[in-house]
């Protein structure tokens, strides 16, 4: 089987959020990153699926600035086979990243499963797989917690709103954006990390792959912090006291009542 | 002359085999892969391994047992030159020892039933210890019952041989027998011929031959391999008290192979270890998991390991390397390696000096770095000291937080100072322990020391990571720590945490870092000794102390945290029944502290019961990690109200503010 694991490179989880001085932007000066956690659950099903079918490979690509070559090694240390960097400038949409990565896969062979994490944790679109599947004519699952494979039919357990969950059966090739739950990434081993930092990374230029400035659909600008939280208020009283001046504020001051 | 042939034949049949044996298992230890530790120091050796093995110091720390052994001991080395003539006049009846002349003959003599008896004192002992008073950690082994009975055997042939040869050869020295000749005349009034009595002296010899004989064929395949392994064990063990982890070289290509996978991963020294062991137990009666309900005793890992290199022996001695079955088996399991807190109660309690955390860290090693199988709840903390160089999920940026608005210096604004204080993960991040450093500041500020912080160019010093098995972080994040201390050139460092203390002290220098390192337990003893601090406030009327397993028997650190306790006024210092190197863990060591504790009691619950049976309203501790334990283990006694656990840094600002 082809197996294609698309991943993004983002700030780590623990950072403490700064602004550009324009407002243009996050400020990621010195920034440690990682490679965003929903990509781990997916790299993590590539790598399970490959091992239960030999003869598969499991490719990982990026879009991103050469800084992203970091997340392909994290990503060989886990046990992919090849690696891809689309290089794209920092700042690009979802829809060139989408178009990027769509118009690589064509050229590569031809997919069985392309997968994605659900969102990225930087800008959280959760956009890209879906662009990607509706780019190549084929389905996506999003969000996805589990699933079972049985040859060209795969049945994918996502999660949907109200914490319930449904089953959708979908053919073969597709896209999956994994999500919590999928399975327990693994630890890279210390042979695989070596292997991966000789490992060949092959370089695509966005512009070769038709990527111009147009596909820009969106540019940000303008962020701000969000307003310091505000101290809480403790309501004193016996119960009924309370549960009144509760609902009067839910009224007056939270306006949800 | 026909005993001479009969000897010639049983004794080369004997010696043969048991020689045999014994190649084998020398081959076995030679065919051992892991790197061999250096062993230099020859003449601190020999003075060291002539008290521990001739003065039986070690044995002789459990006093009971330890004297019957040294009588044991010390008994069969003197019966052996008896034995030794024994063998020499039945290959020809000229080669008596009376040579060295009338009164040293008479001597030797006297010596022998002298320590026949003085064996059978110890033998009969040990069997009263064994058989009868049972202690629970030595176990039932039928290889001990066997043991004893070879041993017994052969004391009562001796003085049966002598009695029998004293009525039937009356020999000229008869008189040295100066407890046989009392047996001799109770035989005597069996009123046997005196050739009867030749006769039955040649059997008992006979017996005693054979006896000798069939326990050195016996020897190889038993426990009792003990009197030829600990020996040189004792000679070769790690002679200081401090112990770093062995640092593995990543860069050397060659090494394919991190950590212990097959039991000949391991080195020809862990190879002795095992061949040393003769299962007294002493280990597993002091190992908190053990102590615990885990599945890990100390003993049962150097035993299952020696039974992993018995089952393996041909394969490996057939150069079939790759056929070796692991080194995790269905005895030693993936739990008995993760239960391990590394406290190394064992090793200090060991009297042939076995060091079990080497082979459960190359086990580790292994697991993580080849295998990456380990408790689940551990990858995160490894993602964040890679990435946040801290366990705790929290960001490098925060590091210095804590000390905001105490006017601390970073070593980044170049003061002068006296001591760099390193603060750890745990007082940087964790809100109990943030606590402890700020009293610690207090303290330091009160003796008017010169001292500043890394701050934000701090980093977890990679002892959990090291500890879990994971080397290849531990090491980036030694080096990056290294890098950064050397480049401000610090010399002195203090520090509240053991396991920061453990590894800047012992563990930095293979990285290019040497410093003087102390631990906030010796500073502050210093500093009450100089009289620059003053305890003056009464703080509590009783405290109890808990040792830190890396301060204490990792280091050698035991009356300092004591002597500030008792430094402040009007204060009982009481112990647990376990101090001081017999100190029960708090269960967080070896990286335990980032593992869920699923089996048995829990280790931190079981050693605050210890300290509450003090009924010290105070429980101090030196440690960050202890502090977490010991803390949760008062609030699930529910004793939040009347006890406190508070570090020796708190108690030291208290009673000097």
């Amino acid at each position: 089987m082809n197996l294609y694991v698309c991943i993004k490179r983002v700030p780590d989880t623990e950072m403490k959020v700064k602004l550009k001085a324009d407002n243009s932007g996050v400020d990621l000066a010195g920034v440690k990153t990682i490679l965003s956690p929903y990509d781990e659950f997916a790299v993590e099903e590539a790598l399970r699926v490959k091992e239960k079918n030999a003869g598969s490979t499991v490719t990982a690509i990026t879009a991103g600035p050469a800084e992203a070559i970091e997340v392909l090694r994290t990503a060989l240390a886990m046990g992919c086979d090849n690696a891809i960097h689309i290089e794209l400038a920092d700042g690009s949409d979802s829809n060139m990243a989408a178009k990027a990565i769509a118009e690589c896969l064509k050229k590569e062979a031809p997919a069985d499963l392309i997968y994605f994490g659900k969102e990225a944790i930087d800008d959280g679109a959760a956009m890209v797989p879906q662009m990607v599947a509706a780019r190549m004519g084929i389905p996506s699952v999003t969000i996805v917690t589990g699933i079972e494979y049985s040859g060209a039919t795969i049945k994918c357990k996502r999660e949907i709103e109200g914490g319930s969950s449904e089953t959708v059966e979908v053919t073969l090739p597709t896209v999956i954006a994994a999500s919590k739950g999928l399975n327990e990434p693994r630890y890279a081993t210390l042979p695989n990390i070596m292997k991966a930092k000789k490992k060949e990374v092959k370089a695509i230029k966005a512009s070769d792959l038709g990527v111009a400035a147009s596909d820009q659909k969106v540019k940000l600008s303008n962020f701000q912090m969000p307003p310091p939280k505000a101290a809480g208020k403790k309501i004193e009283g016996d119960a009924a006291a309370q549960a009144k001046a509760l609902v009067q504020l839910l009224h007056t001051e939270a306006k949800v009542v | 002359m026909l005993q001479t042939v009969a000897f010639v034949i049983v004794a080369g049949i004997a010696f043969g085999y048991s020689g045999f044996r014994f190649a084998k298992l020398f081959q076995l230890l030679k065919s051992m892969k892991g790197r061999t530790p250096k062993f230099g120091r020859v003449a601190e050796r020999i003075v060291t391994a002539t008290v521990d093995i001739l003065g039986q110091r070690a044995v002789l720390r459990d006093p009971w047992i330890g004297v019957a052994h040294t009588m044991i001991f010390w008994g069969f080395l003197i019966i052996t030159l008896g034995t030794l003539e024994q063998f020499a006049m039945t290959l020809n009846e000229g080669w008596t020892f009376e040579f060295i002349g009338q009164t040293a003959y008479s001597a030797l003599i006297w010596s022998q039933d002298f320590f026949t008896a003085f064996v059978l004192y110890g033998i009969l002992y040990a069997a009263y210890r064994r058989l009868v008073k049972r202690p629970k950690n030595l176990g039932q082994s039928q290889d001990a019952n066997n043991i004893l009975m070879f041993t017994g055997s052969l004391m009562v042939s001796i003085f049966l041989m002598n009695s029998f040869h004293v009525l039937g050869s009356d020999p000229w020295f008869k008189d040295s027998y100066f407890i046989s000749k009392h047996l001799a005349s109770v035989f005597g009034g069996l009123g046997f011929s005196t050739e009867t009595n030749h006769g039955l002296y040649i059997f008992f010899k006979w017996l005693h031959m054979s006896l000798v004989l069939g326990f050195a064929m016996y020897i190889p395949g038993s426990k009792h391999l003990h009197i030829l392994a600990a020996g040189p064990n004792t000679a070769l063990k790690h002679l200081d008290v401090a112990k770093g982890m062995r640092t593995l070289n990543f860069a050397d290509e060659t090494l394919t192979q991190y950590g212990a996978a097959k039991i000949t991963d391991l080195s020809w020294k862990d190879a002795l270890d095992l061949y040393s062991c003769t299962e007294c137990g002493r280990c597993e009666a002091l190992c908190p998991a053990w102590n615990t309900e885990k599945p890990l005793s100390p003993k049962s890992i150097i035993i299952d390991m020696k039974k992993n290199l018995y089952a393996n022996k041909d394969l490996i001695l057939a150069g079939k390397a790759d056929e070796v079955t692991s080194l995790i088996d269905a005895r030693v399991t993936d739990d008995v390696i993760w239960a391990c807190t590394s406290c190394r109660a064992c090793e200090v309690a060991c009297p042939v000096f076995i060091e079990h955390t080497d082979k459960i860290f190359d086990a580790r090693r292994n697991l993580v770095m080849m295998e990456s199988r380990f408790p689940v709840e551990v990858q995160p903390v490894f993602k964040n000291m890679e990435t946040n160089g801290t366990p705790w999920a929290f960001s490098a940026s925060e590091r210095a937080n804590w000390a905001e608005g105490l006017g601390i210096p970073t070593m980044a604004e170049n003061p002068t100072i006296e001591v760099l204080l390193w603060v750890g993960c745990a007082g940087s991040y964790d809100e109990r322990n943030k606590n402890v450093l700020k009293s610690f500041v207090n303290v330091l500020k009160r003796a008017e020391v010169k001292f500043a912080i890394l701050g934000t160019e701090e980093q977890c010093t990679g002892d959990a990571a090291r500890r879990i098995g994971n080397e290849y972080l531990f090491q980036s994040l030694a080096q990056t720590n290294v890098e950064t201390l050397n480049r401000y050139a610090v010399k002195d460092i203090v520090t509240a945490c053991p396991h920061c203390f453990n590894t800047l002290k012992n563990e930095y220098k293979d990285f290019g870092g040497t410093y003087n390192v102390m631990h906030h337990s010796e500073f502050m003893a210093k500093l009450v000794a100089t009289g620059k601090l003053k305890p003056t406030q009464e703080v509590a009327k009783k405290i109890t102390f808990h040792d830190s397993c890396y301060l204490g028997r990792w280091n050698n650190v035991y009356e300092e945290p004591r002597s500030v306790i008792s430094a402040i006024p009007n204060v009982e210092l009481v112990e647990m029944k376990q101090n001081r190197k017999d100190g029960m863990c708090c269960g967080a060591g070896g990286g335990r502290m980032w593992m869920e504790e699923t089996i048995g009691r829990r280790v931190n619950v079981v050693r605050t019961e210890q300290a509450l049976e003090t009924g010290a309203p105070v429980i101090a501790s030196s440690c960050p990690f202890c502090m977490t334990m010991l803390s949760d283990g008062v609030k699930t006694k529910d004793k939040v109200d009347s006890v406190r656990v508070l570090d020796i840094a708190e108690l030291m600002d208290a009673s000097t503010s």
